[in-house]
């Protein structure tokens, strides 16, 4: 094909949209995940060169009886060579060849719609050139077999257990022709027909049809699909990829945070599989794509208002955008990061007190062990943190005593070998959970996070028994165990930067006065909203009782979302709880959601 | 003592602590048989109960013991049953993860509790659990062909998760309701009992 007539193609494809920035399209109509790549790329940020398949075109494909046809086709080879043309390599050139990934995006995000397809365009001959390009055999090799994998899991939905490295793609192919009777297409152009038909499919989808009819979704509508090119951060001394954090998402300090894995590919840094680099080694080895660096994700956070979480790959030296999306963070973060946007007049106060949850606040005055009082002290037991939090009580083994001697008004820690579903009524009552077996992901783990009890797992076995009859404190944050009641510190709402304005700001905002101290109606004695067999907020029961009252109310009915939107139905104007943080937050949340 | 006294007794001791309503959901049977047998059992000594709630008496739990090899003499045998229970193993190690992935989240290298204030993020995992589900409705159908009243729990989970995909995030994980990590466990701890295993973690 000579350069002309890819220029008259790439003018008459109407029926794909180029992401190059030179138009922000709406969302509504190309999905969330291609809008994002439009953003960013209309900030002037460089990201992987993509087209997106409009949303309508997924509904011509239904109406059509699930088929592409020709005039999709070929705009869609369009936004192939548009994307071949910025990268300078080509879909199933061996000698420089194009991978490229394909993803749903709905208007809005359901769960059904298919997942990401990574490294497609690679075949058998492709991989020899992918090793020859990358020096890296092995890698081509892995990254053919994970393709398979991955193309045979979503594409074709053959039943695969998660992948390992290890097998060639001839051997995952064979798993899954035999499994599902078609076999996965060694012909790049094969590969990304059956893609996009499968995203389209996916938006007829079991589950995404019970989810719309849950919501109240329109059944007019689809998915999206963007084809993106895939960039190597395996390439060479000068590439790699990592993570950056606008903002330190563990202590909410505001300094750029992040993860750097020199020659790395894709998810190593995610997959925790490397050994990974802070950002200085990057500020060292290439300055100048670090200083980039920090712009870009500087422009990113002032455009979002909020902490941004960027993957990166660098290529040859250059630096791409793969991803941003709003940081996850710990508890003291949340706070932190919430009052300082405030300060340097990103958004404002009534703007922060929707960013940080109840229960990251409670979360945050959970009491704690001083490093001074264990520094001296050796565990008696020591294992996996399953679930944080402190707490004292003396240690039974059998769940049923458990429950007993709670009831009986006694603190428990249930020390066991491990724990079960017959279990669970013993694991309510104690305020912490010990056991001999298991990981972060065993039953005990699981369901103590669920509830909210300190744990420690895999203390070793018979260890946990031995703690019987014995007082224990249990910090689960760190996973250990001491003999005796050990004194514990709690953090004060006034003495913490954070939570102290934030508390001033609530008292501001927060439409009924809570006070922390005082008379008031004790519902939770009276059992007023509860219902008696589920333990569960009788909402209409609670806002009927409490309409009238004058009289300041307390109760743990108010710890729960439907509890305080029965509050504020009721026109009560005053309640008690210490802290008054959490629950006003937990007011000002709910009543900005129902105005 | 009839199939449906056995039954009762097992249903029972696989919940723990429940009313004739919850085990008869549980086996897939009419509460007013269940009712009846449980009655008996508390006359007979093997269970106890107040309120309308039973729990399995240690007599129960020794009479259980007794007769789970001989009546399931036949399934601890059946070779398709037992690998089908491998892949019970498999798809249970992957579902622990994802509750965990559920309950948590990262936040730059460590994992902080999962607040569900990120939408995205518990979606993807709502899906992840969906994607289970599918190799669950396998798995479990596959145990069923050998044990019919199976089937109950396959209708239970897809309970839990279609409340889940109607928002009640609750019924993934939750303790005191039908979750479906609450449904997967009896399911679980049923088929222990059945095949005579013991539990792996």
């Amino acid at each position: 094909m000579t350069e002309a007539t890819t220029m008259t193609t790439l003018d008459s494809a109407d029926r794909i949209i180029v992401l190059d920035g030179t138009t922000l399209p709406d969302r509504n109509l190309i999905g969330g995940k291609a809008w994002s790549i439009a953003r960013m790329t209309g900030l002037g940020l460089r990201v992987p060169p993509a087209f997106v398949i409009p949303i309508e075109e997924c509904i011509r494909y239904h109406e059509n009886g699930r088929t592409i046809d020709d005039g999709l086709w070929d705009d869609v080879m369009t936004g192939v060579r548009t994307i071949e043309e910025s990268t300078g390599r080509r879909l199933g050139d061996p000698h420089n060849p194009l991978l490229v990934s394909v993803r749903s995006g709905a208007a809005i995000s359901m769960p059904g719609m298919m997942d990401t397809v990574l490294n497609l365009g690679i075949t058998d001959e492709v991989e020899h050139g992918l090793a020859h390009l990358t020096g890296d055999a092995q890698y081509a090799r892995d990254t053919h077999s994970r393709f398979c994998h991955q193309f045979g899991d979503i594409v074709l939905k053959a039943d695969l257990d998660p992948y390992v490295a290890g097998p060639t793609a001839d051997e995952v192919r064979a798993i899954v022709s035999e499994d599902v009777g078609q076999t996965i297409p060694d012909d790049p152009y094969a590969q990304l027909r059956a893609a996009i038909s499968a995203v389209f499919d996916s938006w007829e989808s079991s589950r995404a049809r019970s989810y719309r009819r849950h919501w109240g979704i329109s059944e007019v509508g689809g998915t999206a699909v963007t084809v993106q090119a895939m960039v190597f951060g395996n390439l060479g001394d000068h590439s790699g990829t990592g993570v950056l954090f606008t903002r330190n998402p563990l202590s909410g300090a505001a300094a750029p945070y992040g993860e750097w894995l020199p020659g790395g590919q894709g998810d190593d840094v995610v997959g925790g599989t490397h050994a990974v680099q802070d950002l200085s080694t990057l500020a060292s080895s290439m300055p100048d794509v670090h200083s980039e660096l920090i712009n870009w994700a500087t422009i990113l956070e002032n455009e979002h208002l909020e902490v941004q979480d960027v993957e990166f790959t660098v290529e040859s030296g250059r630096l791409y955008l793969l991803q941003t999306r709003t940081a996850k963070r710990s508890p003291d973060a949340a706070v932190r990061i919430a009052a300082d946007l405030v300060d340097e007049g990103f958004i404002d106060p009534a703007t922060a007190l929707q960013r940080v949850t109840p229960e990251q606040v409670a979360s945050v005055l959970l009491p704690t062990l001083a490093d001074e009082t264990v520094a001296a002290l050796s565990p008696a037991a020591s294992g996996e943190p399953a679930c944080p939090g402190v707490a004292v009580g003396i240690g039974v083994v059998d769940p049923d005593e458990a429950e007993r001697r709670a009831h009986a008004g006694e603190s428990i820690v249930l020390v066991r070998p491990t724990t079960s579903p017959n279990d669970v009524h013993g694991m309510i009552a104690s305020v912490a959970v010990v056991t001999d077996l298991g990981g972060s992901t065993s039953h005990a783990a699981v369901v103590t996070r669920a509830l909210g009890r300190p744990s420690v797992v895999g203390v070793g076995d018979g260890v946990a028994e031995s703690l019987e009859g014995k007082v224990l404190t249990v910090d689960g944050g760190a996973g250990r165990v001491y003999v005796g009641e050990l004194p514990l510190q709690a953090t004060k709402i006034e003495d913490h930067a954070g939570l102290a304005r934030l508390s001033a700001w609530a008292q501001e905002h927060c439409p009924i006065s809570v006070l922390t101290t005082g008379e008031a109606t004790d519902l939770d004695t009276s059992g007023i909203g509860l219902d008696a067999e589920t333990g569960r907020v009788d909402a209409p029961a609670l806002t009927q009782a409490l309409s009238g009252s004058d009289q300041p109310i307390r109760g743990s009915v108010l710890n729960t979302a439907d509890g305080v939107v029965a509050l504020l139905e009721s026109g009560v104007t005053a309640v008690v709880a210490d802290p008054a943080l959490p629950l006003q937050l937990r007011i000002i949340q709910a009543f900005a959601k129902n105005t | 003592m009839t199939t449906v006294d056995f039954l009762a007794l097992h249903g029972l001791a696989v919940r723990k602590a429940a009313g004739p309503a919850a085990v008869a959901d549980l086996l897939g049977l009419p509460e007013a048989d269940i009712a009846a047998a449980l009655d008996a059992a508390v006359a007979g000594g093997m269970a106890a109960g107040a309120k309308g709630t039973f729990m399995v008496a240690p007599t129960g739990q020794a009479w259980l013991a007794e007769q789970y090899p001989v009546l399931y003499a036949d399934a601890r045998e059946d070779g398709a049953l037992n690998a089908a229970y491998e892949r019970f193993e498999k798809v249970n190690t992957e579902l622990l993860t994802l509750f965990t992935d559920w309950q948590t989240m990262p936040a730059g290298g460590q994992r902080v509790s999962n607040d569900h204030s990120d939408a995205d993020y518990d979606r993807a995992i709502i899906d992840r659990l969906g994607d289970l589900h599918e190799r669950a409705e396998r798995v479990v159908g596959r145990c069923a062909e050998a044990q019919p009243r199976l089937t109950r729990y396959l209708e239970r989970l897809e309970l839990a998760y279609d409340k889940v995909l109607a928002g009640e995030i609750d019924y993934v994980s939750g303790v005191r309701i039908d979750s479906y990590h609450t449904v997967w466990f009896e399911l679980h701890e049923d088929l222990l009992r059945m095949l005579g295993r013991t539990r792996q973690e």
